[in-house]
């Protein structure tokens, strides 16, 4: 089609761009290393590790600058497969995936795979379901899409409305789990340092929406991966021989796991619906590590797996990436990236879990009186761990362990130069600034394009449409700020309502908008009111101890009863338009023109 | 572009193919973690069989999966003509 603009265009140079990102963060972590050698004070270091690697992403941010709508709202739809996977798989896991997981696995060990099974199999929902017909469709939000493939303004009102809940309650977590990661660099209150990463968050995105977050995510996912994966690949060459921390965690395992039997860890049976995560601060050790359920119910674990899963398949936050990508092929592929990287990502979690656990065993296993080594005392001044003063020898289960330090504290326990503590850190908070950035750029979206725009026919002027764009990205970050400040409540928890809030609301009727015509927009309003309505009641039931179960295990009626919702109201309700017939059946064809590009080029013709 | 009467054909592949991905996978992310406590009485690289298979063995599995749906949905939508003229 010759009259229809090209835009899947990827950069030529793009490897050599991030060659010379990769050169640089490295040349930065090993000065750091150089200099800490050379006696150069801490407080310059933490400065360094601190503040280069967000100078960096800030600049590619801001190079990223554009004043065109597709460029803002798509990445021009040039963002390789690799790159988004990469993307997608550290939004999806975040800060919060990244160090209250690696917690919660130290803690109750095999219970805590119910949430990283939950995200992988998101991608592969994401990727079979749904990620090729948003890319077809084109739309730059989820309301977008919702409302042109049902042609309702008011369901694009009502999904804007539904999505910002959950989305708001996604970034407050992910500030407050930054804002602790920063106060590892420098000890200064959570306001500010949860106001410096909204302010990080607003200059590196305002000035090119998608497309500076489609690049400066792709550095600060990069920079997490490299956090998370290179101190405990220098522990497993230390305990194994072997850079394989994945794999060679296993033999270490066996010796944890007769110790936990030697001293009498116990094994426990909780009941179906038990969810009992750790919370955040200093918990027990509560069970062996490889034992099957003692901290989660076997129903609850499945649920929580089912929640996250189709939670993180519909997420607003991450479809619209795939929007970005250059081809339907393309959209596809990125989702086999993101999963084999998201994959990457759990295996090393449990590693580093297993490991710690490794360490700590080796104190109460040695022959003799216990010697507390000094990287104990640390922790101990820290906060960070703390061993129960009852009288004689202390076993596992006299230690607590602060949840949301675990990750943080390898390099310290493995007595590693305090510039890799420093790398670790610096990779949490990029993975902070990364999901707090995504979210912030698609709820911005959302609210200046669904909600300050949806009742408009026409298409704006891009020059009005950019400047309350802009402003709503600065709008959502610094309300996720204030919600971070003002409710201060566990990352980890709230992570999980958020994700069953999105899944219970948009997941049933997004998947039956493509895969079922008969859906109207009646039965997806109501779908979407319902399942979010639904859930909401059943987390705060949980959450006030009504229903007896926690309030993450919420979109297990959520769920199903917005779908029921979208197809009873459906039936009961006219049969959609041979229009909107039309246009589901475009969706699921791969071939063919952007649909939602095509839409924009009609209404600017018909202007001219 | 696809033909109007290769359509429904099409769509009839590109469904069978999704529950083709989804199903075993979802059953086996379902199932596995209820046996694992009983794996777990074996090892493998000395991990818990059921451990082992409940993390290793998964993200294998979904890997796996996403990979052969990408490749077997080209390959439909080649054959339908429905795929993308670039």
């Amino acid at each position: 089609m010759p009259f229809a603009r090209r835009t899947g265009y990827v950069n030529p140079r793009l490897g050599t761009y991030f060659g010379i990102f990769m050169s640089a963060f490295a040349a930065l972590a090993l000065m750091t290393l150089i200099l800490e050698g050379l006696g150069v004070s801490d407080e310059a270091l933490r400065l360094m590790m601190f503040l280069g690697p967000i100078a960096l992403y800030a600049a590619i941010g801001i190079v990223a600058y554009t004043q065109e709508p597709i460029d803002y709202f798509a990445a021009g739809r040039r963002v390789p497969a690799f790159y988004t996977g990469l993307a997608l798989a550290q939004t999806a896991l975040g800060a919060t995936g990244l160090v209250a997981l690696t917690g919660v696995f130290f803690l109750i060990g095999f219970d805590a795979l119910c949430m990283v099974i939950g995200g992988l199999a998101g991608f592969v929902v994401m990727a079979v379901a749904l990620a090729a017909f948003f890319r077809k469709f084109g739309a730059f939000t989820v309301p977008s899409y919702l409302g042109k493939r049902f042609d309702s303004h008011v369901l694009r009102l009502l999904a804007g409305g539904i999505l910002a809940v959950p989305m708001l309650l996604l970034m407050a977590a992910e500030l407050r789990i930054g804002a602790h990661a920063a106060t590892w660099f420098h000890p200064m209150p959570q306001s500010v340092a949860v106001m410096g990463l909204v302010a990080t968050v607003a200059v590196t995105l305002a000035a090119g929406g998608m497309r500076s977050l489609a690049w400066s995510s792709a550095a600060q996912s990069l920079a997490a991966l490299i956090a998370l994966l290179v101190p405990v690949v220098i522990v497993a060459v230390i305990v194994t021989n072997l850079p394989l921390p994945q794999l060679s965690a296993g033999p270490v395992l066996r010796t944890v796991a007769r110790a936990e039997a030697a001293q009498g860890l116990p094994i426990i049976l909780p009941p179906a619906l038990a969810f009992d995560m750790p919370g955040e601060g200093l918990s027990l050790i509560a069970k062996r590590y490889s034992d099957a359920f003692g901290s989660v119910g076997p129903l609850a674990f499945v649920i929580v797996m089912l929640s996250l899963a189709s939670g993180l398949a519909c997420a607003p936050w991450l479809l619209p990436r795939v929007a970005g990508t250059p081809g339907v092929y393309e959209a596809r592929k990125s989702l086999g990236w993101a999963t084999l990287l998201f994959g990457i990502a759990m295996l090393t979690i449990g590693a580093i879990a297993i490991f710690m656990r490794d360490y700590l065993t080796d104190i109460v296993t040695a022959a003799g009186p216990v010697r507390f080594p000094p990287w104990f005392e640390t922790l101990q001044e820290r906060g960070i761990l703390t061993v129960s003063a009852e009288a004689g020898r202390p076993t596992l289960a006299s230690f607590s362990v602060s949840r949301d330090d675990v990750l943080l504290s390898l390099p310290i326990v493995a007595e590693m130069p305090a510039a890799l503590v420093y790398l670790a850190a610096g990779g949490v908070v990029a993975a902070a600034l990364a999901t707090t950035g995504a979210v912030a750029v698609a709820l911005g979206n959302i609210l200046s394009e669904d909600i300050v725009y949806g009742l408009a026919s026409q298409p704006v002027k891009s020059g009005p449409r950019l400047i309350v764009a802009r402003l709503a990205l600065g709008a959502a970050a610094a309300l996720a700020g204030l919600i971070a400040l003002a409710a201060p409540t566990d990352p980890l928890k709230l992570m999980l309502w958020a994700i069953a809030l999105t899944g219970a609301s948009a997941f049933p009727v997004l998947v039956l908008s493509i895969w079922w015509k008969r859906l109207n927009a009646f039965g997806a309003a109501a779908g979407l009111a319902t399942g979010f309505g639904v859930t909401v009641l059943a987390i705060v039931a949980g959450e006030a101890g009504l229903t007896g179960t926690d309030g993450a295990l919420a979109a297990a009626i959520g769920l199903p009863a917005g779908a029921i919702a979208a197809v009873a109201v459906a039936y009961a309700t006219p049969a959609p338009s041979r229009n909107l017939l039309e246009l589901v059946r475009d969706i699921r064809v791969p071939g063919g023109e952007i649909l939602y590009d095509r839409e924009m080029r009609h209404h600017r013709r018909k202007k001219l | 572009m696809i033909e109007r009467r290769e359509r429904k054909p099409y769509w009839r592949h590109t469904k069978w193919q999704m529950l083709a991905s989804l199903v075993p996978f979802l059953a086996v992310i379902i199932v596995l973690p209820l046996y694992a406590g009983r794996l777990n009485d074996s090892r493998f690289m000395g991990f818990p069989l059921g451990y082992f298979l409940c993390l290793h063995g998964i993200v294998l599995i979904a890997v796996v999966t996403v990979a052969s749906f990408v490749n077997r949905q080209d390959a439909i939508d080649h054959w339908h003509g429905a795929h993308e003229d670039v």
